[in-house]
């Protein structure tokens, strides 16, 4: 336990793509530039592939204060058991204090099996790091586990809950895209890149990659919009308990989020909860698909002006959202949850407020 | 092939969550089986249906909880499960993802043992100097336990004289020969498939498929790799590998992974329909039962280091739940009273207030200036209007400058 003062900094895994940092890495630095700033301790890059060069700087450009690069194209694609051998190998000679990763394919799989590795503690799902003392309760007595990552993360379902991993280290935890702010790129960031040799033993690239193929991507960008539109199951009727065609809610939507962009020039996206995609409604097929899903098994999002429109506001709902800068709640039940959060509380019925809001962004003088 | 597909029991939807200290207490609430799993059921079912083998469910937890879902599986579509396994112990509760991960790696690995000493006793058989006759009689008690494959021992009639207890005693295949076929038998056993669902809807997200991967290469000492978000599924028992495809990224990978392996399977995830040349091989791998009573075992029995289970070996210890947020400064439209305009600091009654911002709710002006503003009709409903210049009066007049 004496021993955990060893340990030191905070190390982000680098994921690139298209021979650029991926926008979760970014925002993991952030994260760790936070926590480590309040230990006094340095961030770290790791990156592991091939043909890192013109990469490598990348980490430190955004918050890092050094990068561990491992390129070889032995590790050209990602596979779980080399790749895993070697962060192991840096975490028991490097002995990190922290260890992040993205909650994503990658992160999730890599995350797991380098803390089983190492023998620590992962906590998934994270959307927000601090750093706090941490009590432990015993018969014994009380124990203070002084100075631990306190990993915010959803739990049970039901609260949200902070994970600690007092007497183990690295403290290992994966974050969920959209939890932090990139900081912004600064090419007179000075840092220091150190090659880090992995001697891997052949018989670890047991699993072949055959083939690789790009996914469609998909053009819904809810993490990187500013301003989002989110439609709740309220959709289905109107203030008066009518039902409606969700379709003309779909259109309001659409027509609130262009015409912010059209005003303001701010990137706006339609988003929606997970009860209202999965109640796989007819008139919003192609609409309202996974893509645009906020909540803790959609995406996580954090835009300047987020407008909840018929969102009763559950727990899996806000914590896909909350970090929202400005939330502006519409729902005809004042009692909806969703409410306490809202900065702007608007009781009524969506399809009389949307198009006078709308309206109202369009004549605004400015 | 021997297929363990992992589940996990969660609180139903309906159930009141009971936690002490954050440790949900699976005891205390109405269980049902994580939808997540339900996908692991079917690709493990498909698995068997077009290769051959037994399915196999592993799982940790209060066993009188676990029952009555391990029940459900036996009838799980098409073919449902065969066996199940509880990992069942006060000393395992409270564990965190490494802890469970290491309990079900011990599970499992106890579960193939004991598969593998079936067929390592016939093996051995056939090496010495054992009868024929003694040979067949142990084939059928281990059958009987479910522990051998339709090709050595089997009842099924389409089978008949084709196994290799009945073509030894009618002398149509010889020791040598007959261990060959053991000894492949052992193969599928030894090369075995672990499917689980890719999270779990209470909790640890994704963590546990790839940690029992680690624990198993740990606990077996050989390298067990794991595909996650397996969208596809093959095999190719002879060759000891399977086939998968599987979202990474921006990407679809297509693997091929050596056996014994982790994966997960995606909700995305649809059994194709067995062909049926593997098929008929395929029946020859199967196991002729299903044993519908769980085999509970204890820690003890996995010979579980107690360090490593439950609270004590789990890393990771929840806190306190936090609050989100405090809530913030609102203003409800058509009700929260707010300034009409901007008003300069003033005097009143030696006392100075102010200056105050277009907007302010009356709420956090002191009473007293409040009241004065008030009678001065300085003070008024907040209305959308209002809404949209306060959030979003700043961001056009910005646009508009860019645009000049």
């Amino acid at each position: 336990m004496q021993e955990s003062n060893e340990y030191r900094d905070v190390w982000v895994y680098c994921e690139t793509s298209d021979g650029e940092l991926t926008r979760p890495t970014i925002e993991i630095i952030a994260g760790a530039r936070k926590i480590a700033d309040r230990m006094g301790m340095q961030v770290a890059g790791i990156l592991i592939g091939h043909a890192l060069d013109k990469v490598a700087k990348e980490p430190i450009y955004y918050g890092a204060d050094r990068v561990f690069v491992c390129d070889t194209p032995l590790l050209k694609s990602y596979q779980a058991i080399p790749y895993t051998y070697v962060l192991s190998e840096m975490v028991l000679r490097l002995r990190p204090w922290a260890f992040l990763f993205v909650a994503n394919e990658v992160g999730r799989e890599l995350g797991a099996r380098v803390a089983y590795k190492t023998i620590t503690g992962l906590a998934a799902d994270c959307i927000d790091l601090l750093v706090e003392d941490f009590v432990m309760y015993t018969p014994q007595g009380t124990k203070v586990f002084k100075d631990c990552v306190a990993q915010v993360r959803p739990d049970f379902a039901t609260r949200i809950a902070k994970i600690f991993t007092p007497k183990h280290r690295p403290q290992i935890s994966n974050i969920r895209p959209g939890s932090f702010t990139p900081l912004p790129r600064d090419e007179t960031r000075r840092g220091e890149i150190i090659s880090w040799d992995a001697e891997i033993p052949p018989e670890l690239f047991c699993v072949k990659v055959l083939e690789e193929k790009p996914l469609p991507q998909s053009n819904i960008k809810l993490e990187e919009a500013k301003a989002v539109v989110s439609l709740g199951l309220g959709v289905l009727r109107d203030g008066s308990g009518n039902p409606r065609n969700p379709a003309e809610a779909y259109r309001l939507a659409s027509e609130l989020s262009s015409t912010i962009m059209e005003r303001t020039g701010i990137p706006t996206e339609i988003g929606a909860s997970r009860a209202l995609i999965y109640a796989n409604i007819k008139e919003l097929e192609g609409l309202v698909v996974k893509d645009r899903q906020v909540g803790q098994t959609g995406k996580t999002v954090s835009p300047d002006i987020y407008i909840a429109a018929g969102i009763s506001g559950a727990i899996q709902h806000r914590v896909g959202m909350m970090r929202s800068k400005k939330i502006i709640a519409i729902n005809t039940d004042p009692s909806a949850p969703i409410f306490q959060l809202a900065h702007y509380a608007v009781v009524g019925d969506l399809y009389e407020v949307m198009p006078k809001l709308i309206e109202l962004i369009r004549r605004y003088q400015a | 092939m021997l297929i363990i597909a992992l589940y996990k029991a969660v609180p139903s939807r309906t159930t009141k969550v009971v936690t002490v200290g954050g440790v949900l207490r699976r005891e205390e609430m109405d269980l049902v089986m994580n939808p997540f799993d339900n996908k692991a059921v079917e690709a493990s079912d498909y698995l068997k249906r077009a290769f051959g083998g037994k399915v196999v469910s592993v799982t940790m937890g209060p066993d009188f909880k676990l029952k009555t879902i391990a029940a459900n599986l036996f009838d799980a579509p098409v073919e449902g499960i065969e066996e199940s396994y509880i990992l069942s112990d006060r000393r395992m509760a409270g564990a965190d993802t490494w802890a469970t991960a290491y309990t079900l790696g011990l599970g499992i690995k106890k579960v193939v043992k004991q598969h593998l000493e079936a067929v390592d006793e016939l093996i051995s058989m056939l090496e010495g100097r054992d009868g024929v006759e003694k040979f067949v009689e142990r084939a059928r008690e281990l059958y009987e336990q479910n522990l051998l494959p339709n090709i050595v021992y089997s009842r099924l009639p389409t089978l008949k004289g084709k196994t290799v207890a009945e073509r030894l005693a009618a002398g149509e295949i010889s020791r040598a020969e007959a261990l060959d076929v053991l000894r492949r038998a052992r193969g599928e056993v030894e090369r075995f498939i672990v499917v689980a669902g890719i999270k779990t809807s209470d909790g640890e997200t994704g963590s546990t498929g790839p940690q029992v991967a680690e624990a198993l290469s740990m606990e077996l000492g050989t390298l067990v790799p794991s595909a996650t978000y397996v969208r596809d599924l093959e095999a190719d028992p002879e060759a000891g590998v399977v086939y998968v495809e599987r979202k990474i990224g921006n990407m679809i990978q297509r693997l091929q992974l050596p056996l014994p392996c982790v994966v997960t399977i995606s909700p995305e995830y649809r059994p194709r329909t067995p062909s049926l040349k593997t098929k008929k091989r395929a029946i020859l791998y199967t196991y002729g039962k299903k044993i519908r009573e769980s085999v509970v075992w204890n820690a003890d029995q996995l010979m579980a280091d107690p360090s490593k289970i439950g609270l004590i070996g789990s890393p990771t210890i929840v806190g306190p739940g936090i609050d989100i947020g405090t809530p913030p400064v609102q203003k409800i439209v058509d009700k929260t009273r707010v300034l009409s305009g901007k008003v300069e600091a003033f005097e009143l009654n030696g006392k100075t207030y102010g200056p105050y911002e277009k907007l302010t709710r009356v709420v956090d002006i002191p009473e007293e200036a409040a009241r004065y503003l008030e009678e001065r009709g300085l003070v008024k409903t907040f209305g959308l209007e209002d809404l949209v210049e306060e959030l979003f009066g700043g961001l056009i007049r910005i646009a508009r400058e860019q645009r000049v």
